[in-house]
């Protein structure tokens, strides 16, 4: 027992860690963008239909992974396309990974100064940010999960519990009519969902760790799944409140719902709450975007993990200041969405195909 | 079948050049498409162009070397103190082990399991004790034995001799002890009385019998003491004389006689001060080893319960007793836990807080890894968890390891209550751990940095109140949370009739003229008041300290980044817990278990019905506590 590091983890860990990789940031904004796309109402239909698309990259990554237990898409991809290709790939992928990480952290960002720390130097916000998860990561993908379990209960809680309290402003009518300019509108809205729902890529390396990888295929199911009522309602709720109009005139629909209710019950206003634990989700999809890019680099150089955490501190903080303007954050969010949906959509079938073709060869 | 790369990274490439022409300088598709072909090196170069200023640069670097400055200082410490200590390296200690226990054989008669052990125990310990040197033995000659004993203390005048003749042979022999340390009385009726009427012993036995036949003689008819060691070691048996048991040297044998008949003061069985109980047995541990052992075999009747038995201390020996259920702890901790005894090498173990410090995995974290107690109750608690328990002689305080986060926050009452009652009281220390910890923080960031996240009208009202305070908010609560310490640390030293008056003293009257003297707010008060309470209400005292040095470090969080700094502040503190272990088991591991079921015994006690299994993050050998 002692000394002794279970690297390895359950499948409701990974199902916990999937989930909290997939709840983003994007809860606060995916109401506007989907609404821009649709300009109806019915941008939820939307959301469930994108959600369900991706388990389909997420379960034929599930697949790949499945094929080589124990090992991460770094250590396996040389098996299937061949040294440099993989490596290729293996960067973009990790690239994807820190680019992903300093989204977050932007977003993170750009929250926290615009509602909470008006005046405070966005590099000191940051800084703090990423130190504590430098600190988290080094502890490797059982501190990860155990963070994700630490922060779950937390999360869900406050959120489903304010999402209550928001009732208040809700009213059905801004979300009728339902389908009024048929399917066009709901497919057009999908589009605007790659951003929240992507979570293939982190099944790359997490299936390596999980202690049954037969089940990865359940846990990208699942894990895509559970998200999908977090943007459904959060969705419905600021369209019911405000409208589409409403919603596509407000940079954070989401926290303006929550800002435009006051409760006479202890505290009056949430969003303080809100803030807190979304930071807190934040935090853990930014840790495990920073894991997987640090262990991707580390097992393609041949480096130590933690050197590479290190490493990557700058290069995410660089890139997390990168963006002037909010808008520009936003193009860059739509571009990293854009990104996933090419690599993670278009490469998860060839690459199956790839690993089962080489296989049967060997066979 | 190969996927064509160049068709993908095109249309990344496209994408990268839809977004990169709104914001950033962009090298481009057809650019990209190369570099991306040529790997991580190309890549930062491209990256490094699109570099926004050398602000950011210079943060960035800032960003990287304050962390990497700060683990460096911590390899440092740790390699300083690698040098510096044993731990770790020496898994074999030559010391340790030490003499056989003298103290317990009473009880390890019980059980056969504990006195295979303790055998072991003292093979290791004489195999480890010859090492030290050529040592003084007795030649079995009396006068010489005499004079070689009186040289070995010459400067020692409580050790005192008495000279005798055994029995109706006439045999001389002499019998040291010490003023104080030994049982007087004792002694003379069970060993002087007996030595010098042994008639029956010796009937028919005209000469002096061979040594061996004497020592079965005087062992078997004459001496009435359960406790007999022999030795013919000098040094030892001073040891053993020096701890109160009486040596009896006898003219012709080389080995003399170690005749247990300690009595040291005591103190009687009381009720544990530092953790008073309102339901539970109202017995403590006291200052002797054998006292608690004993405490503990009472618990009830069981073969299992493992005492091994250790000598810490290079100068100055103490015993030390290892405890565990063998079925139930995992051998695996056993071992660990053996093998960090013996490189303690400190020469003297004054406390077992000694052993606290020098067992504990990481001495750099603010939270204990070993808990100590002074409830027998609790020890036995924790050893059919699965842990184990050391007990050192000359000190109440056992300590129960490994530990997880959440007994800190247990009280051995929540099971001898019903269910409800224990659940509800542990929902109530967390609450009060958790405002403890951030009561003050949450006051400041909430005043300094966004009043407008409170009600309206409490904002109104605090702030109001607050006009006349010439201090912000961080100094003002420094201000009140260091007087209310140092109130908390001088009313623990004074006088128990001074104690309360001082209390009322500091806590009233100077709260009420500070907030009169527009020194601090009122509602601060209430907040500092309330964070001191609560922190009193923590179970265990050390845990108590813990809080309070961590509140600080909240304050200072939340007076610099607000609501931001407070939730980072607890995922910094979460993510330490989350990396620390005590003995191999996550400190955190009662909030986020490996298995569900764990948490069964967390914040809700669920009824004893329920509670059919261990804890399984200690793998227990006997998973099962009920059926």
């Amino acid at each position: 027992m002692a000394s002794k590091t279970q690297d390895r983890i359950t499948t409701s860990q990974a199902v916990f860690i999937l989930v909290n990789y997939v709840l983003v940031a994007s809860v606060f904004t995916l109401p506007r963008v989907a609404a821009q796309k649709a300009g109806t109402p019915d941008i939820w239909l939307s959301i469930i239909c994108g959600g369900l698309l991706f388990t389909i990259p997420a379960f034929l990554i599930a697949c790949l992974c499945r094929k080589f237990p124990g090992e991460t898409f770094f250590q396996f991809a040389p098996k299937i396309m061949g040294k440099p290709l993989a490596l290729a790939a293996g960067t973009l992928v990790c690239l994807y990974f820190v680019c992903y990480a300093a989204f977050e952290l932007r977003s993170v960002q750009e929250v926290t100064v615009f509602f909470l720390l008006e005046g405070t130097p966005t590099w000191a916000v940051a800084a703090l940010f990423l130190w504590v998860a430098l600190y988290l990561c080094r502890g490797g993908i059982n501190a990860l999960s155990r963070m994700c379990r630490l922060i779950t209960p937390l999360a869900w809680t406050i959120f489903f519990g304010v999402c209550l309290l928001s009732l208040k402003v809700f009213d059905l009518d801004n979300l009728r009519p339902v389908l009024s300019e048929g399917i066009a509108p709901v497919l057009r809205g999908i589009g605007a969902t790659p951003l929240s729902f992507t979570s293939g890529e982190a099944l790359l390396f997490l299936v390596a760790f999980m202690d049954k990888p037969k089940q990865a295929g359940r846990v990208a199911v699942l894990g895509t799944i559970i998200t999908i009522p977090f943007y459904v309602t959060s969705a419905v709720l600021t369209i019911g409140a405000f409208s589409v109009e409403g919603v596509v005139t407000r940079t954070w629909p989401f926290i303006d719902l929550i800002r435009s209710f006051e409760v006479a019950f202890l505290f009056e206003r949430f969003e303080s709450l809100l803030l807190a634990i979304w930071t807190m989700q934040i935090f853990s999809t930014f840790c495990i975007a920073l894991y997987g890019a640090a262990l991707g680099f580390s097992q393609m150089t041949g480096l130590k993990l933690n050197h590479c955490l290190f490493a990557l501190l700058p290069l995410v903080y660089l890139i997390t200041e990168a963006p002037r303007t909010i808008n520009n954050v936003f193009a860059f969010g739509h571009f990293i969405g854009d990104w996933a949906v090419l690599m993670f959509g278009g490469l998860s079938l060839p690459l199956l195909f790839l690993a089962a073709f080489r296989r049967r060869k060997k066979a | 079948m190969r996927i064509n790369p160049t068709a993908v990274f095109g249309a990344a490439g496209f994408f990268c050049g839809k977004f990169g022409s709104k914001c950033m300088i962009h090298p481009g598709p057809a650019k990209i498409r190369t570099r991306i072909g040529k790997g991580a090196g190309r890549m930062w170069n491209s990256i490094i162009k699109w570099l926004p200023g050398w602000g950011e640069l210079l943060q960035s670097l800032m960003i990287l070397a304050i962390p990497l400055g700060l683990t460096r200082m911590m390899l440092w410490i740790r390699a300083q103190e690698g040098k510096a200590s044993t731990r770790g390296q020496r898994a074999e200690g030559k010391k340790g082990g030490g003499v056989p226990s003298s103290e317990d054989t009473a009880e390890a008669a019980q059980s056969s399991i504990a006195a295979s052990d303790k055998k072991k125990s003292g093979a290791e310990a004489s195999a480890g004790g010859e090492e030290t040197g050529p040592p003084l033995r007795y030649s079995g000659c009396l006068e010489e034995d005499v004079a070689k004993f009186r040289a070995a203390c010459a400067d020692m005048s409580d050790v005192n001799v008495r000279r005798l003749q055994i029995g109706s042979l006439r045999i001389p022999a002499a019998l040291f002890f010490v003023d104080g340390l030994t049982d007087k009385e004792g002694m003379d009726i069970n060993i002087l009385k007996p030595l010098m009427n042994a008639v029956l012993a010796f009937e028919g036995i005209s000469a002096l019998p061979p040594p061996e036949e004497l020592k079965v003689i005087v062992t078997q008819r004459i001496l009435q003491v359960s406790e007999i060691e022999y030795t013919n070691e000098v040094m030892q048996s001073l040891k053993k004389v020096l701890f109160g048991s009486a040596v009896l040297l006898v003219e012709g044998m080389s080995e003399v006689f170690v005749l247990g008949t300690s009595k040291g003061n005591t103190r009687a069985v009381e009720e544990p001060i530092s953790e008073a109980l309102l339901r539970g047995p109202r017995v403590g541990f006291n200052e002797t080893l054998s006292d608690n052992t004993a405490l503990l075999r009472r618990h009830g009747q069981h073969t299992g319960l493992v005492m091994r038995s250790f000598t810490v201390g290079e100068r100055i020996e103490k015993e030390m007793i290892l405890t565990y259920i063998k079925g139930i702890a995992n051998e695996e901790l056993i071992e660990e836990i053996v093998r960090r005894i013996h490189t303690i090498n400190i020469d003297d173990v004054q406390e077992s807080g000694f052993i606290e410090q020098l067992l504990e995995d990481n001495y750099l974290s603010p939270f204990q890894q070993i808990q100590s107690t002074e409830r027998p109750d609790r020890v036995m608690a924790a050893l059919l968890e699965g842990r184990a328990a050391l007990l050192l002689d000359g000190t109440p305080f056992a300590l129960i390891m490994p530990v997880t986060f959440g007994m800190l926050l247990q009280s051995p009452e929540d099971y001898y209550d019903r269910w409800f009652s224990g659940s509800l009281l542990r929902i109530l220390r967390f609450g009060a751990a958790t405002i403890s910890l951030f009561a003050p923080a949450l006051y400041i960031s909430f005043l300094s940095f966004h009043p407008g996240l409170i009600p309206t009208k409490l904002a109104i009202s605090i702030i109001s109140s607050r006009q006349g305070v010439p201090f912000p908010t961080l100094v003002e609560a420094l201000i009140m949370e260091v007087a209310i310490e140092i109130l908390r640390e001088a009313g623990l030293r004074l006088p128990k009739p001074i104690g309360p008056a001082m209390g009322i003293v500091g806590g009233l009257i100077i709260g009420q003229a500070a907030v009169e003297a527009g020194i601090v707010s009122p509602i601060l008060v209430i907040v500092v008041a309330l964070t001191a309470i609560s922190s009193f209400s923590v179970p265990m005292y050390s845990a108590g300290i813990t809080l309070r040095l961590l509140r600080f470090v909240a304050m200072f969080f939340a007076a610099f980044f607000g609501l931001y700094g407070i939730v980072l502040f607890f995922l910094l503190l979460s993510s330490h817990l989350i990396n620390l272990k005590s003995f191999g088991v996550p400190y955190l591991s009662m909030i986020t278990p490996y298995r569900m079921s764990d948490l069964r015994d967390f914040v809700i006690r669920i009824p004893l019905q329920l509670m059919k299994r261990r804890p399984t993050m200690l793998q227990p050998q006997d998973k099962i506590r009920k059926r």
